[in-house]
């Protein structure tokens, strides 16, 4: 499944958090590496820096020490337009909570990565193909009656459809979930995870931030982070 | 696309929203009909001001006055700029009548026709309009000595501003009385005064108050005598001119005033040349600027309040941004994470602010030309039904509600709250533009 070419690494990565008066350590000296087509699942207690993780993998934060190499380049390097252009274009992101535009309906929340990158001017002159992309992605994780309803009219699963759809809409190399089931029940959630394991059998590069060892199984490799490190693990091999 | 759709979306669903659209509309609307009756009324009151005067004066503060006049008017009418001048004489007397009324009155002496050239005082005029050659001719008795009284000294107006003219002009008689000066300024003999029977020929409406209560306008040869500025150098207090079309009071008062300093070295070595030393000339703004100033002064101090309207405006949609915002970070989170800019974000609340001022804008100056529209219709209504006037038009010389919106002034208030909008939302904006995305979306930060 894999073709072992690295898509992302991280390479000796620290941060930190000051809470009131304390500073936090969350990473200390963090590796990993990611390859292309891989479905890696990152694990950990609560509190393990998990999230944060997810967060500089996806540029989304930048750290204090230590380098995000995305195929062999240093985020730290991009400009600030470089760096927007790589959230919208090469990352996809499905967060636990959803995280929806309550005003916009499903069609348009998956539209979204698709408007953000585009001017008005040029959004208007090439509406149509993101448009029918939407629709497939819509369609694919089975919310195609559901496409002008608002996020208030869905049940927490189809939302997190919704999530998925949306964050697979510029056709990202790699798609970034964090606890994507954390807030669904046992069957909602597993729908969710079919839904990832067919991605990954498509090509989708996933990193995948759960607690959930069940889901690790699903996962074709999986690291735990433990004191702010992270630790290599076989696949069904207990943490 | 998102930078339209979603401010679309925040206006129409979200209810804080309306509110701030709401606060702008009612600032407009109030700013709106306020300022336009208070400019129609400074307008009108200005007009007023102009036709009673006309576009420039030449005068002087003395009652003495000054002589050799007659050829400086022939000088004046014969410049290309000047289409009329009229010579008056302006002095302080006392009428009585009989022995019921008596009071004090400014009297003026004028030629009715060249005065209803130079001035709009020809369109005051109630029974002898269109024919103002015997305006000092009483229709009962045309041999008598006419005199023409500001209106408000003769007739009474009803409750809806109209005078209650009688058919004929009334049979009265007036002794007016003055104290006649010598060009030093001294009285003519010890205790002496000068008194003649005048009876009223005519009234005359200004629509200014003072005049209108306490002018009487006299033949000028008449007023000449009684004010003792009559004999071999005759005196006048003033020359009143009106400019040819086209010719601005400013431009055309600079040829008079260039054309009064030769005429006044030329004369200087004349007997009464000193009288000429306090004479000026101004154009008609500033020789009524007493009675304009007042006015002109609420007039600022209303745009002061609509300044301080304007700032709570401003507040009030800091506020209500201040509090979207707060509403709307995960949004912010969102859209960052998709790879929008900080100046995407500030476009797109920016874009929401100048929607609110625009809705609010447009809603406010609706509701103003609506109610302008019908403001005296309503101000009818009111007083059939409750007896309530704005102004109560028996003692206010005021006819409608002014109404007549200024396109200029209406684009600069709706302007105003599209900027006071941009303005109330900027620091909210720059806010929601520095937000991070990991604070907004991430539950637990670790």
């Amino acid at each position: 499944m894999t073709d072992q070419k690295k898509i992302i690494e991280i390479r000796d990565l620290h941060k930190s958090y000051q809470m009131g008066s304390t500073r936090v350590n969350v990473l200390e000296g963090a590796n990993l590496s990611v390859r292309r087509g891989e479905f890696l699942a990152i694990l950990g207690a609560s509190g393990s820096g998990k999230s944060t993780l997810l967060h500089l993998l996806g540029g989304l934060d930048r750290p204090d020490q230590g380098r995000v190499l995305f195929e062999d380049q240093d985020l730290r390097d991009y400009k600030r337009g470089r760096l927007n252009r790589f959230r919208n274009r090469t990352v996809g992101f499905v967060f636990q909570f959803y995280h929806l535009i309550d005003e916009f309906n499903v069609r348009e929340n998956v539209l979204l990565p698709a408007m953000v990158g585009k001017s008005v001017l040029a959004w208007l002159a090439g509406r149509s193909q993101p448009k029918r992309r939407a629709d497939e992605l819509i369609e694919q994780v089975g919310l195609e009656d559901r496409a002008l309803h608002k996020p208030y009219q869905l049940s927490g699963g189809e939302r997190q459809r919704v999530a998925i759809a949306r964050a697979l809409m510029n056709r990202p190399e790699l798609l970034l979930a964090d606890e994507p089931t954390g807030n669904l029940d046992s069957a909602t959630g597993n729908s969710i995870l079919k839904i990832f394991e067919q991605l990954n059998r498509a090509g989708q590069t996933i990193v995948m931030v759960t607690h959930d060892e069940r889901i690790a199984q699903m996962a074709t490799r999986a690291v735990v982070l433990v004191d702010g490190k992270t630790v290599e693990r076989r696949v069904g091999q207990p943490s | 696309m998102y930078k339209i759709i979603l401010p679309l979306r925040y206006l129409v669903n979200r209810r804080i929203s309306l509110l701030a659209v709401s606060a702008v509309a009612l600032s407009v609307f109030i700013a709106s009909v306020v300022l336009t009756v208070m400019h129609g009324l400074v307008g009108d009151f200005k007009e007023k001001n102009h036709l009673f005067v006309g576009d420039c004066v030449v005068s002087t503060p003395s009652l003495v006055g000054f002589a050799y006049y007659e050829l400086f008017v022939e000088q004046l009418e014969a410049m290309p700029q000047v289409a009329a001048v009229s010579a008056v004489v302006k002095s302080y007397g006392l009428f009585t009548m009989g022995d019921r009324h008596s009071g004090g009155v400014q009297i003026v002496g004028i030629d009715p026709i060249r005065h209803g050239r130079a001035t709009g005082f020809a369109a005051g005029i109630h029974y002898h309009a269109g024919d103002l050659a015997s305006l000092f001719e009483p229709g009962y008795d045309p041999n008598l000595p006419g005199c023409v009284f500001g209106i408000d000294r003769i007739f009474l107006k009803d409750d809806d501003g109209a005078y209650q003219y009688d058919p004929c002009v009334p049979h009265f008689g007036f002794d007016i009385t003055c104290f006649p000066l010598t060009a030093k300024g001294a009285l003519r003999g010890l205790g002496s005064v000068s008194s003649k029977r005048f009876y009223l020929s005519d009234v005359s409406w200004s629509g200014l108050a003072r005049v209108d209560d306490h002018y009487v306008y006299l033949p000028r040869a008449e007023a000449q005598t009684l004010c003792g500025m009559g004999g071999r150098d005759k005196r006048i207090n003033a020359i009143h001119v009106k400019f040819s079309e086209g010719v601005t009071p400013e431009e055309g008062t600079e040829r008079v005033r260039d054309l009064w300093t030769d005429y006044r070295e030329n004369r200087s070595g004349a007997s009464l040349a000193y009288l000429m030393d306090t004479v000026t000339v101004s154009d008609w703004k500033r020789y009524r600027r007493a009675s304009i100033a007042g006015m002109e002064k609420e007039e600022t101090a209303m745009i002061i309040l609509f300044v301080l309207v304007g700032i709570t405006t401003v507040f009030i949609v800091f506020v209500v941004f201040y509090m979207i915002v707060t509403h709307k970070v995960k949004d912010i989170g969102i859209l960052k994470s998709m790879g929008a800019s900080s100046l995407d974000v500030m476009a797109l609340f920016g874009g929401f602010a100048c929607l609110v001022g625009l809705c609010g804008a447009a809603l406010g100056l609706l509701g103003g030309w609506q109610f302008l529209r019908r403001v005296n219709a309503l101000e009818d209504w009111l007083h059939e039904k409750w007896d309530f006037q704005v102004w109560d038009r028996s003692m206010f010389a005021i006819g409608d509600i002014p109404h007549d919106i200024e396109p200029s002034v209406m684009g600069a208030i709706g302007i105003s709250a599209i900027f006071a909008c941009l303005f109330g939302a900027l620091l909210p904006t720059w806010q929601a533009a520095r937000l991070r995305p990991i604070e907004t979306l991430q539950a637990n930060q670790i």
